[in-house]
C-alpha cells in the first residue's frame, strides 16, 4: 500500500511508530479517527504529513496526547515507565486505512 | 447445492455435489458469532473483540472448519436423501473452488450396503454330532496331567546316564585352546535328549556316571548365532556332578493331593468337566459351520468389494506372518481361495448382522459390562484403564461386541432350526471338522488329497457338498434318530458362553486356524 512511490522520505516511518487497536480506539473509529503511537518528539504537521505519505490518505485534523508513564516500584526503587505519545487522526470524508495489515 | 449423479453401477455410487459460495460464507458468519465472545485479545475485554478483526485473525481456521462442515453435511444429506446406506466411509476429493467466494466443488464415491434378502430362516434342518465324555478320554488326560508332574530323583552311583536322564554338570569350553564367552558354567541342568545343546553335546555325555570328567569335542554348527564360534570345533572339560533319572508319579490319590485336591476323584470329575466342555466346543463349532454353510448356500447378493477387499489383506497379513519361505508360492497360488474365504465372510457377516436387526437379537449393556470386566482381568493393575479405553473408544468397544453379537445370532438361529442329535466318536466329530465338506474318509481318498482342507472355522464352502451326505448317513444307521427342538438346544448354548468368554475365541480364530491346515494340505 504505501511504497508505490519512491519519495516517501524515510523520517516519515520513525514518526508513526504503530498503530494503537484497543476497544477505545476502534470506538473512536466510527468517527473516522484513527490512533496512531507516534514519536515523543513529532509534531502534528510532522504526523500529518507522514500519515499522508505512508497510507495515500488525505488528513483532515490531528490531536495530539501524552500518556505520561505510570510510577513504579521494583526492588523498592522507584521508577517511571516511558511517556506515549498518541495521535488521533482523522481523515477526509470515504477515506480509510486498514491499521490491522501493517505497513 | 446441487448434485449429479456420476456412477451407479453394481453397489458402487458416484455423485459430484456442488456447494453455493454463499452457504459456506453463512457458515463462517455463524462460526464468528460462535467464537466472539471467548476470543481474548489484549486492549479488548473478553468478548468485546468486534467482527471483523476475529475475521481477520481467525478467519483462516475458520472457513477451513465451515468448508469441513458444509462437506459433511453435504454428504450426509446426500445419503439421507437418496436412501443409501455406505459400507464404507465414502471418498470424498475436492475438486475446487477452495477460495473465498468460490462454489465448492466436490465429488463423493462411495459403496452401498447391499439389500440383505429376508433370510429364510425357518425349515433350517441340522445334525448335531455329540461325544460322550468316555473314562479314556479322562485317563488319557490323567496320564498327561502326570507327565507334567514329572520330577527327577538322584540316581544310584553307578547309574549310567542314558536319553531321559538329567546331567548335572560343570564345564569349561574351549576353541583352539581359548576359553570363550559363555562357554563355562556351573550346575548346568540338561535332560538327555532334549535338544537344546549344540548337536553332539548331549551324545557325548550318555553313560557318564555322577562323579566323572570328561571331555567332550564338538563342532558348532554353521549357523550357530555367534558368528566367531559358527563352524568352529570346540573342546567342553565336563564335571559331572549328579546324574538323575526322571520318574513320572503314579495316578493315585497323593498325586491328587499334591495338586491341592481332596481325592483322585475330584480329579476326576474336574477332568471330566474339561473334557466335557472342550467336546461341546467342538460339537457347537461343527453345528456352527454347518449352519453357515447352510446360511452361505441359500443366500446370494452382491458384496461390497471394498470390504471383501479389507477382509482379504487381514486374513493375507495373517496368513503372510505365519508362512515361511517355501510357503509363499503355496501361497500365491492359494490367493484366490483366500479371496473366496473373504467374500463369504462379509457376505456371512451382513446376513447375521442383518438377521440379528430384523429380529432384535441385542447385546445388552449387562454383557457388555461383563466382556468389558473379562478383558479387563487380563490386564491385571490396570483395570480402570482398560474399562475407560473401552467406554470411551466406540470402535473398541464394537470389536468387542461383534463376536458375543453373531453368536447369539447364531443361537437365535439355532433356536429356530430343527436340530437332529448324533452320538458319534471324538474321532468322527474332529474329522468332520476337519474334512469339512470333502469326501469322506473312508471311500479311500488319501486325506487332504483334493488340494485344500478345511480347519474349523474356516469359513468357506466348497462345491463337493454332496458328497457329504451318503456318508453321515452311514454313520447314522445304527443310531437312533431324535427330533430335537427348540428348548433342547440349550445344552449347545453353554459352549457359546464359554466361548465369549474369550472373545477372541471364535472370530479371530479362524484364519489362524485355516492355514496351519492349508499347510498340512501343501505337503
Amino acid at each position: 500500500m504505501a511504497k508505490q512511490s519512491e519519495t516517501i522520505d524515510l523520517k516519515h516511518y520513525d514518526v508513526v511508530v504503530k498503530p494503537i487497536i484497543t476497544e477505545k480506539s476502534t470506538l473512536v473509529g466510527e468517527h473516522n479517527q484513527l490512533v496512531f503511537e507516534v514519536a515523543k518528539t513529532a509534531s502534528k504537521p510532522e504526523i500529518k504529513a507522514a500519515i499522508e505519505a505512508l497510507f495515500s490518505v488525505k488528513v483532515t485534523a490531528v490531536n495530539t496526547l501524552i500518556q505520561k508513564g505510570k510510577s513504579k516500584t521494583w526492588r523498592g526503587k522507584p521508577y517511571r515507565r516511558n511517556d506515549v505519545k498518541k495521535a488521533i487522526v482523522t481523515l477526509a470524508d470515504g477515506q480509510s486505512i486498514d491499521v490491522t495489515t501493517g505497513i | 447445492m446441487s448434485v449429479t449423479e456420476t456412477l451407479n453401477e453394481g453397489l458402487k455410487r458416484g455423485y459430484s455435489l456442488e456447494i453455493a459460495a454463499a452457504a459456506i460464507a453463512d457458515k463462517v458468519e455463524a462460526a464468528i458469532a460462535q467464537v466472539a465472545p471467548q476470543v481474548k485479545m489484549p486492549g479488548f475485554r473478553p468478548g468485546k473483540v468486534p467482527s471483523n478483526l476475529i475475521r481477520k485473525m481467525h478467519g483462516e481456521a475458520l472457513r477451513r472448519e465451515a468448508l469441513q462442515e458444509a462437506i459433511n453435511d453435504a454428504v450426509n444429506k446426500l445419503l439421507s436423501e437418496n436412501g443409501l446406506r455406505p459400507a464404507t466411509q465414502p471418498q470424498i476429493d475436492i475438486d475446487g473452488g477452495l477460495g473465498e467466494g468460490e462454489d465448492l466443488k466436490i465429488s463423493v464415491s462411495l459403496e452401498v450396503l447391499p439389500d440383505v434378502p429376508d433370510a429364510d430362516l425357518d425349515g433350517i434342518t441340522l445334525e448335531r454330532l455329540t461325544v460322550e465324555a468316555g473314562d479314556a478320554d479322562i485317563e488319557s488326560a490323567l496320564e498327561r496331567l502326570a507327565a507334567q508332574q514329572k520330577s527327577f530323583e538322584d540316581a544310584p552311583a553307578k547309574h549310567k546316564a542314558k536319553d531321559g536322564d538329567l546331567v548335572v554338570m560343570d564345564y569349561v569350553g574351549t576353541s583352539d585352546g581359548v576359553a570363550f564367552e559363555g562357554g563355562t558354567g556351573e550346575g548346568m541342568e540338561i535332560e538327555l535328549g532334549s535338544g537344546r545343546l549344540i548337536p553332539g553335546f548331549e551324545d557325548g555325555l550318555k553313560g557318564v556316571k555322577t562323579g566323572d570328567k570328561t571331555t567332550v569335542k564338538v563342532t558348532f554348527p554353521a549357523d550357530y548365532p555367534a558368528e566367531n564360534l559358527a563352524g568352529k570345533d570346540a573342546e567342553f572339560a565336563v564335571t559331572v556332578t549328579a546324574v538323575k533319572t526322571a520318574s513320572t508319579p503314579v495316578v493315585d490319590d497323593s498325586m491328587a493331593t499334591n495338586l491341592g485336591l481332596e481325592s483322585l476323584d475330584q480329579l476326576k470329575a474336574i477332568l471330566k468337566d474339561q473334557v466335557e466342555s472342550e467336546l461341546n466346543g467342538l460339537t457347537r463349532t461343527y453345528l456352527k459351520r454347518k449352519l453357515l454353510d447352510h446360511l452361505a448356500a441359500s443366500h446370494s447378493f452382491e458384496v461390497p468389494p471394498s470390504m471383501v477387499d479389507a477382509e482379504f489383506q487381514q486374513i493375507w497379513q495373517q496368513v503372510e506372518a505365519e508362512a515361511t519361505d517355501e510357503d509363499k508360492a503355496q501361497m500365491e497360488a492359494e490367493r484366490g481361495d483366500y479371496g473366496r474365504i473373504a467374500e463369504r465372510r462379509v457376505r456371512l457377516g451382513l446376513l447375521l448382522s442383518d438377521i440379528g436387526q430384523k429380529n432384535g437379537v441385542q447385546v445388552t449393556q449387562a454383557e457388555m459390562n461383563r466382556l468389558v470386566a473379562q478383558e479387563a482381568a487380563r490386564y491385571r493393575g490396570q483395570e480402570r484403564e482398560v474399562q475407560k479405553y473401552f467406554a470411551e473408544n466406540a470402535v473398541a468397544a464394537a470389536q468387542l461386541r461383534a463376536p458375543l453379537f453373531e453368536e447369539k445370532v447364531v443361537d437365535f438361529l439355532l433356536g429356530k432350526a430343527t436340530i437332529t442329535d448324533r452320538a458319534v466318536s471324538r474321532a468322527e466329530l474332529e474329522a468332520a471338522i476337519e474334512s469339512e465338506d470333502e469326501t469322506p474318509l473312508g471311500a479311500g481318498v488319501p486325506h487332504g488329497a483334493p488340494g485344500h482342507v478345511h480347519g474349523p472355522d474356516c469359513n468357506h464352502d466348497h462345491d463337493h457338498k454332496p458328497a457329504k451326505k451318503p456318508a453321515a448317513k452311514k454313520a447314522v444307521k445304527a443310531e437312533a434318530e431324535a427330533e430335537v427342538v427348540a428348548e433342547d438346544a440349550k445344552p449347545a448354548k453353554k459352549p457359546a458362553a464359554k466361548k465369549s468368554a474369550e472373545p477372541k475365541a471364535e472370530g479371530e480364530a479362524a484364519p489362524k486356524k485355516a492355514a496351519p491346515k492349508k499347510k498340512a494340505a501343501a505337503e
